[in-house]
């Protein structure tokens, strides 16, 4: 596999060009069924869409040139994740785009970054995560599965859990303990594994909506090689640490909680439920704390498109949006009453809506990429500098 | 206007100006004078009024053509929200940011060129008084009348609620004519208009005005008919903004100051700003204050850049609404923090709650604000 050719300069381009061309590329080419779909996009679904990405050379917005990227700078990078949004693109098994690609440019050695990062671009290697345990969640420095160095490879034991996409996954990284000796976060090593290797064993675990959307991984004396060590040994924790910030405004964005509060509206005015001010106090509440949080969400956007570091702050973001997000579904299924208790979608006064859910993808929204109570304790500690 | 600023240039001259201001209260005005103010009859001071005036505060909505300076409401929203930080009790809001906003876009010009120099020069204090209900916010409802005497009008009716009243030198007033509303120049020691004030939870008070057979003369109609409409309008959704930065300013200090007692004072032997439980609560008085900035800061270059009166209408109750709740549940909370020195009336906290009690209710509350916003923008779109 070849380096690509140097991708057009998309920052020289103006904002308005530059969404234009955006926008029409999405509106022709990707697929209508899967517009603002409610599961979490296959890999079946999404591979002719990430083909098309990938031979436009936009599958790696995020990307430098060098490795086949668009190289947009963070203005148009916000601009590129709107123009997704706004025309309810599904979001791929992405993962090795958005997460373990940029580690492996920053902290992988020459061999991995011309092995990995081309077959990640193309879709060949589809990535899943490997952090949480059944006993590390929001303490995930306590993580278990251990990697013992023998000779030139690893042998890896222990089991991951909430593995969204494993199998739809051929690759996952991994965070696993190298030394035992050491406190929490030092004993730490960030490895590269395929996951046809010998040992490995996934099963789906099944969600409160129905669907197969993570699983468990089992590691039974798996042998990695060495050379799929990323960054030092014993130095996991600062390889995966590198990329969070910018992940929580990702998850503090407006527009997920827009399926539940467009169907509320509509919900409510073919029910009549406009007419009842005790609704319409609070829903037009719950409307405003939506907008106002859009308002919160800019502040930083802006920070970001003048290319400022994000802080700590950052967090209230992903609190305020999600637990709004919450309330909106919970309003949604009782303005459905019995109706908003039948599973799927289906028809109510004229409009096709499925109740549930919003309410069951709302749910763990305060729980992964940091659980509301996590983002609190981070935000006394770094922003309101309390005591410990 | 000036000359057109940079975004970095419109920046820096705003750090400049709440530097200023906030110079200003550490020297100027301080919770001992506050505290002396409240509940007397004057109110607030006319020499520190003077004194916001020469710094140009009072003009900062006010043409320069009319001796002021001409900025918009992001300067005022600055000056309003450092003073309210210190609770300052000189009514800015009502009379620099109510009645000079309705004067700037009355049609008299011998009116406003008589007047609105020496309103922004602090020798004259004006506050508009045209609510006559609680709850009834609606400027079109009036059952002041304005009968026809002399080539002028008799004034006949009551208003309340009028901010800034107790050393106002004069009323705007809103009346029913038989040619539509009116806004009329009505001096205080007018014959017929009669003031009394009421006692409000942070020490100052609203005025209510009675007019009885009160005399205006021809001269003295500032405006009428849809043009009266639509200042008055204008006047207060803008003033309804700059109240939710005063409310900004006093949740911002009510929150320092718990986050400062959480770190100092000590129970069980470690400072109580430690507990998970206080620290969480103290997370969300502080994303509510935030939520707060970010819709004052939208609201505040949407209308800065010219939006259009439905948009103001629809802004500025997203800004009332946001601000008033989160004021009342941040100087509630800060109550609860401070456990019970909060409840004495020693302590500041106290002082910060009743302002925010009495911004949020003035102008209209969150909910009404809310509910005027559904009635906006869910109308907006039933058509669609």
């Amino acid at each position: 596999m070849s380096r690509p050719l140097a991708a057009p300069d998309y920052n020289a381009m103006s904002n308005e060009d530059f969404r234009r061309e955006v926008r029409a590329f999405f509106e022709a080419e990707y697929p209508q069924q899967l517009r603002y779909i409610l599961h979490r996009a296959r890999w079946h679904e999404m591979k002719d869409w990430w083909r098309k990405l990938y031979d436009k050379g936009w599958i790696a917005p995020n990307w430098p040139g060098e490795w086949g990227g668009m190289a947009l700078d963070a203005g148009k990078m916000v601009i590129y994740l709107e123009e997704l949004e706004r025309h309810g693109v599904a979001r791929a098994p992405d993962q090795g785009i958005t997460q373990v690609g940029p580690l492996i440019m920053r902290f992988g050695t020459e061999a991995q970054q011309q092995h990995y990062l081309p077959r990640t671009r193309s879709g060949e290697y589809i990535w899943c995560q490997g952090y949480s345990e059944p006993n590390a969640g929001s303490d995930l420095a306590s993580l278990q599965t251990a990697a013992v160095l023998e000779g030139d490879h690893f042998v890896v034991n222990g089991q991951k859990i909430w593995t969204t996409l494993a199998d739809d996954a051929t690759h996952i990284y991994l965070l696993a303990r190298t030394d035992k000796a050491a406190k929490k976060q030092q004993g730490i090593s960030f490895l590269l594994v395929d996951l046809k290797t010998p040992g490995i064993t996934l099963r789906p675990i099944r969600n409160l909506a129905g669907h197969d959307e993570f699983c468990e991984v089992f590691f039974d004396n798996v042998k990695v090689p060495r050379a799929n060590l990323v960054g030092a040994l014993h130095d996991g924790w600062s390889v995966a640490k590198a990329l969070l910030s910018f992940e929580r405004l990702g998850i503090g964005s407006p527009r997920r909680p827009q399926y539940a509060l467009r169907r509320l509206e509509m919900v409510a005015r073919a029910k009549g439920l406009l007419d009842d001010s005790g609704f319409v106090d609070r829903f037009i509440a719950l409307k405003l704390d939506m907008e106002d949080g859009a308002a919160l969400y800019g502040r930083f956007v802006e920070q970001v498109k003048r290319g400022e570091p994000l802080g700590q702050d950052v967090s209230m973001l992903k609190i305020w949006t999600m637990e709004a997000w919450q309330r909106l579904a919970e309003l949604l299924v009782e303005a459905g009453a019995e109706q908003g208790v039948i599973a799927g979608v289906h028809d109510v006064a004229g409009v096709e809506t499925d109740f549930l859910n919003p309410y069951y993808y709302s749910r763990p929204a305060t729980i992964y990429g940091g659980s509301s109570e996590i983002q609190r304790n981070i935000l006394a500690k770094y922003v309101l500098k309390l005591p410990s | 206007m000036h000359d057109p600023l940079t975004a970095a240039g419109a920046a820096e001259h705003r750090r400049i100006l709440a530097d200023s201001v906030a110079d200003f209260t550490a020297r100027g005005t301080d919770i001992a004078r506050v505290r002396r103010l409240r509940g007397t009859s004057t109110e607030y001071d006319r020499t520190v009024w003077k004194k916001m005036a020469e710094l140009g505060w009072l003009g900062i909505l006010v043409p320069e053509r009319y001796g002021g300076l001409g900025l918009g409401l992001s300067e005022m929203a600055i000056v309003a929200r450092q003073l309210a930080r210190a609770l300052t009790p000189e009514p800015l809001t009502g009379a620099a940011v109510l009645a000079a906003g309705a004067l700037v876009k009355s049609d008299n010009e011998s009116l406003k060129r008589e007047h609105l120099p020496r309103l922004a020069g602090g020798e004259m204090l004006p506050t508009l008084a045209w609510q006559e209900d609680a709850g009834a916010l609606d400027p079109a409802v009036i059952r002041t009348w304005a009968i026809p005497f002399e080539g002028g009008y008799k004034l006949r009716g009551v208003k309340r609620f009028i901010a800034g009243a107790a050393q106002a030198d004069a009323f705007l007033v809103t009346a029913q004519a038989a040619e539509g509303m009116v806004l009329l120049w009505v001096p205080r020691e007018t014959a017929g208009a009669r003031l009394g004030l009421d006692p409000l939870a942070d020490g100052r008070s609203f005025g209510t005005l009675e007019l009885k057979d009160a005399l205006v003369p021809r001269a003295h109609v500032a405006a009428s008919g849809a043009a009266a409409a639509a200042a008055l309008a204008r006047a207060l959704d803008h003033a309804a903004v700059i109240a939710g930065a005063e409310l900004l300013g006093v949740m911002e200090r009510a929150l320092e100051m718990s986050l400062d007692y959480l770190r100092t004072r000590v129970q069980f032997g470690k400072p109580i700003g430690a507990f998970q439980a206080l620290q969480h609560r103290a997370v969300d008085l502080y994303i509510h204050k935030e939520l707060a900035a970010a819709v004052l800061e939208e609201a505040l270059a949407a209308l800065d850049g010219g939006a259009n009166a439905a948009t103001r209408a629809v802004l500025a109750s997203r800004v009332k609404a946001r601000c008033s709740d989160a004021a009342l549940r941040i100087t509630r909370e800060a109550i609860q923090l401070h456990g019970a020195i909060g409840f004495t009336d020693e302590y500041d906290a106290g002082l910060y709650l009743k302002r925010a009690l009495t911004l949020a209710a003035w102008l209209g509350h969150a909910t009404w604000h809310r509910r005027r916003h559904a009635r906006l923008t869910l109308a907006a779109t039933a058509s669609v």
